[in-house]
């Protein structure tokens, strides 16, 4: 009788433990730090175009479409592997808005690698100082999220976007 | 009209020595208030290393972003607050004080009561 009330405890100890870290570890890959806007209102942004100073654009402009907003720069070798993906992604799907931020880069250099690559973006903003990738919470680049009509953050991935990954996490999200 | 002019120039270094005082201290004290505060931050893209010892693009901008913030008076806790809206909680080597984590928090008491539960048990069989 004295074991068990001194075991019943224990027992339950156990039990909580491996509740808690089944929990804690679940679907978590230590790799990836989980994004903070996910689900959330896109953050508030202004940004001017690469090519026309005069072009602006801002969240308002983004809410009521889909949009995937891609952070990439001329000094990013992940970008350029990605970069090809972009113009499937816009022949597929001509409604989804493709904005492009330009993250500390100059603007001679963004313009010739989208020369040399080829622009896949609907609009080029620039993000010279870094402060709208701040906002985003991007770690480094390139990261890409999809915003849904609502203004909402439905997908964040952080590094280059794969074949794979469009196929089997982005596409089912349009 | 000489000494009119000594004590012209002698107030003017006494205050330009003051101004330069208090703005070398004010810096420093902000600078201290950063080195603090992004002790206690985690730089997202290195292993274990807080933003204060890591000199990753991510961190500099973060020590930057603190600075300012700093200097535009804002606490310690809204900066926090403005990071981990931003890059969630996990940018934070200190878990905040919420209901999300009270299990964390509470746990080494839980393992302390039982503990204790343990003693007096061993204490009481043993007395028995």
């Amino acid at each position: 009788m004295n074991r068990i009330i001194i075991l019943t405890p224990l027992i339950i100890l156990l039990i909580i433990c491996i509740f808690s870290l089944t929990y804690l570890l679940s679907g978590k890959d230590p790799n990836k730090p989980p994004s903070a806007l996910l689900n959330k209102n896109v953050p508030s942004f202004e940004s001017t175009s690469l090519y026309d100073k005069k072009e602006i654009i801002r969240t308002t402009d983004i809410i009521n479409r889909k949009t995937l907003i891609n952070f990439f720069a001329s000094w990013c070798s992940p970008c350029k592997i990605e970069h090809p993906l972009f113009f499937e992604i816009g022949k597929k799907y001509p409604e989804l808005y493709l904005l492009g931020f330009n993250h500390k880069d100059t603007n001679s250099d963004a313009k010739k690698y989208l020369e040399d690559d080829g622009n896949p973006y609907d609009f080029v903003g620039v993000d010279s100082d870094g402060l709208i990738a701040l906002e985003f919470g991007v770690f480094g680049l390139p990261e890409t999220y999809l915003i849904n009509e609502e203004g909402k953050i439905i997908y964040k991935f952080m590094g280059p976007i794969t074949i794979d990954i469009l196929k089997n996490e982005i596409e089912p999200l349009l | 009209m000489k000494l009119n002019h000594f004590f012209r120039v002698f107030h003017i270094t006494i205050l330009s020595f003051v101004f330069f005082t208090f703005k070398t201290f004010a810096t420093g004290n902000i600078d201290e208030r950063v080195k603090k505060l992004t002790l206690e931050l985690r730089c997202m893209t290195c292993q274990n290393q807080s933003i204060y010892d890591s000199d990753a693009e991510f961190s500099n901008d973060i020590k930057k972003i603190v600075k300012q913030k700093l200097q535009e008076g804002k606490s310690e806790r809204d900066i926090k607050r403005f990071l981990v809206e931003r890059y969630g909680e996990y940018i934070l080597f200190r878990p905040l004080m919420n209901y999300n984590n009270i299990f964390l928090w509470s746990f080494p008491f839980i393992l302390l009561i039982i503990g204790l539960f343990f003693v007096l048990i061993k204490t009481k069989t043993k007395k028995a």
